[in-house]
């Protein structure tokens, strides 16, 4: 096991030099060239000010050198052995260095401060909706097949595919149209994460102090509450595949020898449900998982752009509007990297839910 | 299958989750105490500072009552306080208090605060409120007001302006401001380790920046117009706390990395101003020891983030935010909505900054002139663009005809222009003095040579406005047997085709000022790659008519020759000239004194002064 591992590890670098090299070139073919949209906004600038704009970043990412060179700058910058590099960008001395993900041309600023800052949002959202998805779907999955063809089957299956079918989008505006509303129902906020005071509270809800009688929603419960309307748009739409899938395999099973062998020597129905075939009914679950997890990174931009939450997802699309190559490669290379660990999880996975699947 | 995972390990694992995220949770909170403390601290400090120093000055029995400002109840304000007439007549209203917040929003999210570094018009917006410039603007006359400066002078031969710096002005950390701050902001734009290559391109036309006692002298290479604006509205940075940053390269490189540095003499402040990172709110408090004339009226300004239209919509309808700029189609629909015309002012104007569009026609490509290069077609296409059913169809009549590059608010215009409406009967004779006509019968007009009028215009896409302006006008031009096949184009795209002059036509817009320079535009000089004359439009009378008026100090002179250049374009039309587009608002109707002023609606940075909004003591809604 650890010998597959450690080779699977191994096979990771060329993959992800491959993709980095893909995605370097398409950014470089890209009409208009890396950081074109940077020279003016709207229209606006003065020609004096955009061709001191141009020599800027010219200098300061050597953007007029020629592709490879630039790629090759690149590859040493984020690997943690090789050339030093000075302020002023001269090569210095090979050995081991801090490896850097480089600055965005348009916000001029440190990549990994940028995903920083995006990133715990994107988790926190991505925490609460996944295991929403996952366990409403199982549970759903599940009863569906036990009952198949009747009214629950029938129903959730319906339900389910007509949430499929609503756009996000959609789904969004009516949300804060109908919920967010004081014309129909206050019930959430339109936007943001938390409210304007809330930096002002107590942590936890509080119930009347002596300075502030009264009770205190408190900074985690703000936080929460808008979160409702966002985690919503997030899972409806994920129920669908999941039940779905999960509903074939557990069907299958269910009609499988071995469910009626267990039947056969008196195990109740529902032990036959839970402890043979649902166990066996996971393996699909897991491949599917795989190729969601990194999907969710930088997935779930509709979203954040509707309620207002600068999440991963915000900052991909827009590095890629922009041209914002260092992002865009660093957000490229974190995505790469997660899809390759996810798929090495889920190898790993197989071996721990089928004891028939091994890697020696 | 004892050693199977069970309902009592998922409780543990459970169990144990809870306590790290209970971890983690006390973590943050523990964080979010710090930074209280820290501010505590900080205003703590600072208070502890200024009873010092007041002590100190009571010790030594130094004169309480400033001389050259009387007390508020005789009314008068001496002439270097001018700048402050409006905010001070607001502030005597009987109901004037001072208080509440005003809530405005950001349709993306802000990136910096940090002066100098970005061009960003949500920052700027901050940014005014929080730095002052030595003069402002009467947004009634358009006259120029001392602010930071108390008087100032213009040489002769204009190469020369010295500005009285006002004394006893201090930043928001109370440090005094003085000329010398001023010289030192020049200094620090100037310096090619900081990243500022625009500001820096911007202010390359000052030669250098002296002090002399109080006062603070620009000089000039070269006489010019906007000489005394461009130094005028300089944003004063504070020497004590930008300085540092000029030491080496690394802290140079700290400043140019750095999101929220922000410290200025103006009405608002950041309360930590230097650590604001784009994960926080926009939020500025009062400054408490503003210098000006009247005190800011409104204990903050804030600026909510929000990047969707529907959910913006809802924020001003549950009264979350307290200004609101609507689209045309946004606006006539919320004008049907009794509630909320009950509890808002709604306003349509014209805004100074505003721009225009235009579609502009290449006259060469590839070295060789093209079809636009007749005047006569050139005005026949804009005779056939008939711009008020754009302004009718696609703005709702929030907007109003172009006939010329200058802002119909300023001095510039020539009111004496016409705006050509549409004519098809002219524009065909035009065309066929130019030798279009159709000569097959298709009802497509023809070259002499047998070239269809075929062209494409090129325009950004991505905006539902500007593709129903375009395919309106691509219906306008078949009527005289003319096919314009739009062309939708992405940014970085338009750029090239600009710099590369590829394009048949080309529909964009420019920001506008009450007097703005046509050199850039218009002068043949600006025809090389890089220029902003894009459109190879060269016409030698204009070009000396351009040169004249920006070496002429004398502002009449000045406007005569400038209607004199208007007259040319008019009869030249290098562009065709669409539309100016109003600002369609509306405002809570808790803040009290929204004027609709000449130059706009005098929202606090209008101009750079004080507010001259407020909210009566009895109806405001946020407090601290």
């Amino acid at each position: 096991m650890i010998n597959y591992i450690i080779r699977r590890l191994l096979l990771m670098l060329p993959t992800l030099a491959g993709i980095t090299v893909l995605v370097f070139s398409v950014m470089a073919l890209a009409p208009g060239g890396i950081g074109a949209n940077l020279m003016t906004s709207g229209g606006d600038m003065r020609p004096e000010e955009r061709k001191a704009m141009v020599e800027y970043l010219n200098r300061r990412y050597g953007l007029d050198q020629p592709m490879t060179t630039q790629y090759l700058r690149w590859l040493n910058n984020i690997m943690p052995i090789g050339f030093a590099t000075g302020p002023d960008g001269a090569r210095g001395e090979f050995g081991f260095k801090t490896p850097d993900l480089g600055s965005s041309f348009v916000k001029n600023r440190p990549v990994l401060d940028l995903v920083a800052e995006a990133l715990p949002i994107t988790l926190l959202l991505n925490a609460l909706t996944v295991p929403l998805v996952f366990v409403g779907s199982i549970l759903m999955g599940v009863y569906t097949a036990r009952f198949r063809g009747g009214a629950l089957d029938v129903s959730i299956g319906t339900v389910n595919l007509a949430l499929w079918s609503v756009p996000t989008i959609w789904m969004g505006v009516v949300l804060i149209g109908f919920l967010a509303s004081e014309e129909y129902l206050k019930w959430f906020p339109t936007s943001g994460l938390s409210s304007l005071r809330s930096d002002s509270w107590n942590f936890l809800p509080t119930f009347g102090t002596p300075s502030e009688p009264g009770y205190q929603r408190g900074y985690l419960l703000d936080m929460l509450w808008h979160l409702v309307l966002p985690v919503i748009c997030l899972t409806y739409s994920g129920f669908a595949f999941l039940t779905k899938l999960t509903r074939a395999a557990v069907l299958e099973n269910l009609l499988s020898d071995y469910a009626r062998t267990a039947r056969a020597k008196g195990a109740s129905e529902r032990a036959v449900l839970w402890r043979h075939v649902f166990r066996n009914s996971l393996l699909p679950l897991i491949t599917v998982t795989a190729s969601i997890l990194p999907g969710l990174l930088v997935g779930s931009v509709i979203v954040e752009s509707i309620f207002s939450i600068d999440g991963m997802g915000r900052l991909a699309v827009e590095a890629v509007q922009m041209r914002d190559r260092e992002v865009v490669l660093s957000i490229t290379l974190i995505t790469g990297m997660l899809t390759l660990f996810s798929y090495l999880l889920v190898d790993i996975c197989y071996a721990l839910a089928d004891p028939r699947v091994s890697y020696e | 299958m004892g050693s199977r995972f069970g309902v009592k390990d998922l409780l543990l694992y459970l169990f144990l989750l809870i306590i790290l995220v209970s971890i983690w949770l006390t973590m943050v909170q523990i964080d979010r105490q710090w930074s209280f403390i820290r501010l505590t601290q900080e205003k703590l400090d600072e208070q502890t500072r200024d009873i010092a120093d007041l002590r100190r000055q009571l010790q030594r029995g130094v004169l309480v009552a400033d001389s050259d400002r009387p007390a508020e109840t005789t009314g008068g304000l001496p002439p270097t306080w001018e700048g402050f007439r409006r905010a001070h007549q607001a502030s005597l209203a009987p109901d004037y208090a001072e208080g509440d917040w005003l809530i405005n929003y950001f349709g993306s999210n802000l990136q910096r605060l940090t002066p100098m570094l970005s061009a960003d018009a949500y920052a700027s917006w901050v940014q005014e409120q929080v730095l002052d410039t030595l003069i402002t603007r009467d947004p009634e006359t358009l006259d120029w007001l001392p602010l930071l400066a108390e008087s100032w002078a213009i040489s002769e031969d204009g190469l020369t302006v010295r500005f009285t710096v006002r004394q006893g002005v201090t930043f928001s950390d109370g440090e005094p401001l003085t000329a010398a701050d001023i010289a030192f902001t020049y200094r620090f734009i100037m310096d090619e380790r900081i990243a500022s290559p625009r500001a820096r391109a911007y202010y390359s036309r000052i030669k250098s920046v002296t002090v002399e006692g109080n006062d603070v002298v620009f000089r000039y290479e070269e006489p010019y117009f906007g000489s005394f604006e461009l130094a005028g509205t300089m944003q004063v940075l504070a020497e004590h706390f930008y300085g540092p940053y000029l030491e080496s390269v690394e802290r140079a490189e700290q400043f140019n990395s750095a999101t929220g540095l922000l410290l200025g003499s103006g009405p608002y402040k950041l309360q930590d101003p230097v650590g604001w990172t784009p994960d926080q709110p926009v939020e500025l408090v009062r400054n408490d020891r503003y210098w000006g004339w009247v005190q800011p009226p409104f204990d903050r300004m804030v600026w909510k983030v929000i990047q969707n239209d529907a959910a913006t919509l809802t924020e001003f309808k549950n009264g979350d935010v307290d200004v609101y700029s609507a689209r045309p189609l946004d606006y006539r629909e919320l004008l049907k909505d009794e509630a909320l015309l009950a509890r808002t002012n709604h306003f349509e104007y014209y805004n100074a900054r505003g721009g225009y569009s235009y579609i502009g026609w290449n006259q060469q490509r590839d070295g060789e002139p093209t079809r636009f290069a007749d005047p006569r077609v050139r005005q026949a296409l804009t005779y056939l663009t008939d711009r008020q059913r754009l302004v009718e169809e696609v703005f709702l009549g929030y907007a109003k005809p172009a006939n010329g590059p200058f802002n119909p608010l300023g001095k510039q215009i020539n009111p004496d222009i016409e705006t050509r409406t549409f004519n098809l009967a002219r524009a065909q004779s035009l065309l066929a003095e130019a030798g279009y006509e159709d000569r097959d019968g298709d009802g497509i007009i023809e070259s002499a040579d047998g070239e269809p009028f075929r062209f494409k215009l090129l325009y950004p896409a991505g905006s539902d406005d500007y593709k129903r302006v375009v395919l309106l006008i691509k219906d306008f031009y078949v009527k005289a047997g003319i096919i314009m096949e739009p062309e939708p184009t992405d940014w970085p795209l338009v750029l090239k085709a600009l710099d590369e002059k590829a394009f048949d036509a080309i529909s964009l817009g420019w920001t506008s000022g009450f007097e703005i320079d046509l050199y850039q535009f218009f002068h043949s000089s600006q025809m090389q790659p890089g220029g902003d004359n894009f459109l190879s439009y060269g016409n030698p009378e204009l070009d000396s008519l351009i040169e004249t008026a920006r070496a002429e100090m004398d502002e009449a002179k000045r406007m005569e020759i400038w209607r004199r250049c208007h007259e040319i374009l008019w009869a030249d039309q290098p562009y065709t000239f669409l539309i100016w587009r109003a600002s369609l608002n509306f405002i809570d109707e808790r803040i009290q004194n929204v004027q609709r002023t000449r130059s706009g609606v005098n929202r606090p940075g209008l101009w750079q002064a004080p507010g001259e909004w407020y909210v009566p003591a009895a109806r405001q809604k946020y407090d601290g």
